[in-house]
């Protein structure tokens, strides 16, 4: 099922929330709201739910209006950070508890219910896990039953409020693929929400950027990965190293040459760390540095230089960096193989040329 | 070999020490001198005067009245609780601190303000005269001061735990369909119960155990409003020492075996939830 927004705005107190929020989300598409904390990607996520109220605009599931739908009659499965499941029941009785509560008429038999929620801790391959408690459950095996809870009801869409963030790297990375897998069998609308930007360009079709209660861009993570629409953007998606022209005027001006309504001084490059080459002799247009460390960390290489009193990140293949041999206090020059260039903050942005 | 017993918190035999000693003094030597004295009477004795009309009316009123109070106390100190940890309204710290006012204030002055209140001529009790309700002076006077004494039992042991229930869990219940009142009956209670239990028993026992406020309040009317622990002190009045403790002795036992049901209880509600039942999921 489609959801539409629009024009949404939240506020509490003085606090903006939210300010003027738009974004459709067609039936089958997982979505990631991304941002640092506080920009406002759960409450629109619990606006999303019915369990917050907007102040001005309106949620349409597939073209219709939501105002008036309690949180439980809008068929939406919710899954939050902490999994909040109850404490009380069995994991069976966790899964079962959206088909028990259902209205007599409508309500499965219990012959029924026992083979969907057996089916469903199937799907999360829990289905051992029944008779436990959730205290028994570790917190991976925890979050896959308050998913089979929220499945349980057959929902039109599924919203997951930060699923994976109390788990560790390892366990993460496996309910990631994993959501992915879900969300294509069961065909239905998907939004979650993450602060953490690798988890938001791997799992989802779309990413939705925000920050202090605005959507700074929304694209596929390709798109906003290699052509962020804005610095924010770019800062939050990855490392980044920022030039100013005053300091950097030869990478910042190359850039600006072909933008003659900015004036060079008010420009501001940036360039992603694995963006920059290395090279041992001196280049047109590079920029002169100094190593400072060098630090093998997994398949990279990260490299930190000195231009004048401002630090570079550079990360390098292995390969290359065997073949480069760099050594603390060597003299160096760099070279940007992909540049983007905004106006300074104040200065409305501006679309940047790449490449030199 | 001494390996094996270490224990990594230190002290352990000392504290059991300490607590054991502590425990003997105070609760276990009373109670035994206790025993001891009643079983200077013989069975015949003792059991004429444990179940003398007097003694029997007077279990009836205090455990009736007692039962009665933790009843109404566990309701309304549910809501109180319930509405002290979940909203927050102007003067939330002046009611959280009145709470437990009856805790503090000696039972005497309760039970004497009370009297006050509910007597014919009361500012309570002037309006409920004309309606037929005599408050002071009855059995149901007695409710009134035991539900005052026992309030705050119920409450400050219910706040944690409601605490504890995080609203998201509320939250999901409505979100898989759950009406309030679903959500109140499935998911609320079954975590407050086993607390709400123990509120229940404190007060109960506190009770069962009230002297100062009650017989102010209760006209202290042999067969109809004289409660247990008053006839024990009337019968230490009239110097009859091995009477009282034969009647101490009733009602240890009773209120031995009451908490020993309630604790019972509480066990099963506390544990059903995180121990293991294999047959559960084949039942269903």
């Amino acid at each position: 099922m489609s959801i539409e927004i629009r024009a949404i705005g939240k506020r509490f107190g003085n606090f903006v929330a939210l300010e003027d929020i738009n974004l459709h989300i067609p039936t089958g598409e997982l979505v990631a709201l991304l941002g640092p904390s506080g920009c406002g990607k759960t409450t629109l996520l619990r606006i999303i739910a019915g369990m917050e109220t907007a102040d001005v605009g309106q949620v349409l599931f597939a073209g219709e209006e939501t105002a008036h739908v309690h949180a439980r009659d809008r068929k939406v499965g919710f899954v939050f950070q902490h999994y909040a499941l109850f404490r009380h029941m069995s994991v069976f009785e966790n899964v079962a508890f959206g088909l028990r509560v259902k209205a007599r008429k409508v309500r499965p038999a219990e012959a029924e219910i026992h083979s969907r929620v057996m089916a469903l801790l199937k799907l999360v391959q829990l289905d051992w896990l029944a008779d436990r408690y959730p205290s028994q459950l570790s917190g991976g095996q925890r979050q896959r039953i308050a998913l089979a809870r929220a499945l349980a009801v057959e929902p039109r869409v599924l919203l997951l409020d930060e699923p994976f963030g109390a788990l560790d790297t390892q366990v993460r990375k496996e309910l990631r693929r994993w959501l992915r897998r879900l969300h294509d069998e069961m065909q239905i609308s998907s939004v979650f929400v993450t602060h953490d930007q690798e988890e938001a360009l791997e799992v989802a079709d779309r990413v939705v950027v925000m920050k202090q209660g605005r959507i700074e861009q929304i694209g596929s993570p390709d798109e906003v990965y290699s052509s962020p629409a804005t610095p924010f953007v770019y800062q939050f998606l990855g490392n980044v190293n920022v030039f100013h022209s005053r300091v950097h005027g030869a990478w910042a001006e190359v850039a600006a040459e072909r933008r003659e309504d900015v004036p060079e001084s008010a420009v501001t490059a940036f360039v992603r760390p694995h963006d920059i080459e290395i090279e041992h002799h001196p280049l047109t247009g590079g920029l002169e540095a100094t190593v400072q460390e060098v630090h093998a960390i997994g398949p990279w290489v990260r490299v930190e230089l000195a231009h004048a009193s401002e630090l570079i990140e550079v990360e390098l293949t292995r390969e290359r960096a065997t073949i480069l041999a760099l050594a603390k206090g060597q003299q160096v020059w760099l070279k940007p193989r992909q540049i983007r260039v905004f106006a300074a903050p104040g200065k409305t942005m501006e679309e940047g040329g790449s490449g030199i | 070999m001494s390996a094996s017993r270490r224990q990594i918190l230190p002290g352990f035999g000392l504290s059991l020490a300490c607590t054991l000693a502590y425990l003997s003094l105070l609760i276990l030597l009373p109670l035994s001198g206790l025993a001891f004295r009643a079983s200077h009477l013989s069975p015949a004795e003792f059991w004429a005067i444990a179940t003398g009309e007097r003694a029997l009316a007077s279990y009836r009123v205090t455990f009736g009245a007692s039962l009665l109070a933790a009843t109404v106390n566990a309701f309304f100190g549910l809501i109180v609780a319930w509405i002290l940890v979940r909203y927050s309204f102007p003067g939330k710290r002046a009611i959280d601190a009145l709470v437990d006012l009856p805790f503090a204030l000696p039972t005497a002055v309760a039970g004497i303000t009370l009297a006050t209140l509910y007597a014919d001529n009361g500012w309570i009790g002037r309006y409920l005269e004309p309606l037929g309700v005599k408050v002071a002076f009855t059995p149901f006077g007695i409710v009134v001061a035991l539900t005052f004494i026992g309030l705050p039992f119920v409450v400050r042991t219910l706040q944690p735990v409601i605490e504890d229930i995080e609203p998201e869990v509320e939250e999901a219940a409505a979100s898989l369909g759950a009406s309030r009142w679903q959500t109140l009956i499935r998911v609320l209670f079954p975590a407050i119960f086993p607390a709400l239990l123990t509120g229940f028993t404190l007060a109960f026992s506190r009770s069962v155990g009230e002297y100062g406020s009650v017989i102010f309040i209760a006209g202290n009317m042999p067969l109809i409003s004289e409660i247990t622990p008053l006839l024990i002190i009337s019968k230490l009045e009239q110097y009859d020492v091995v009477g009282a403790t034969a009647l101490a002795m009733v009602m240890l036992v009773i209120s031995f075996v009451m908490l020993l049901a309630v604790n019972a209880l509480q066990w099963w509600a506390a544990n059903r939830h995180s121990e293991c039942s294999p047959s559960m999921g084949a039942r269903r």
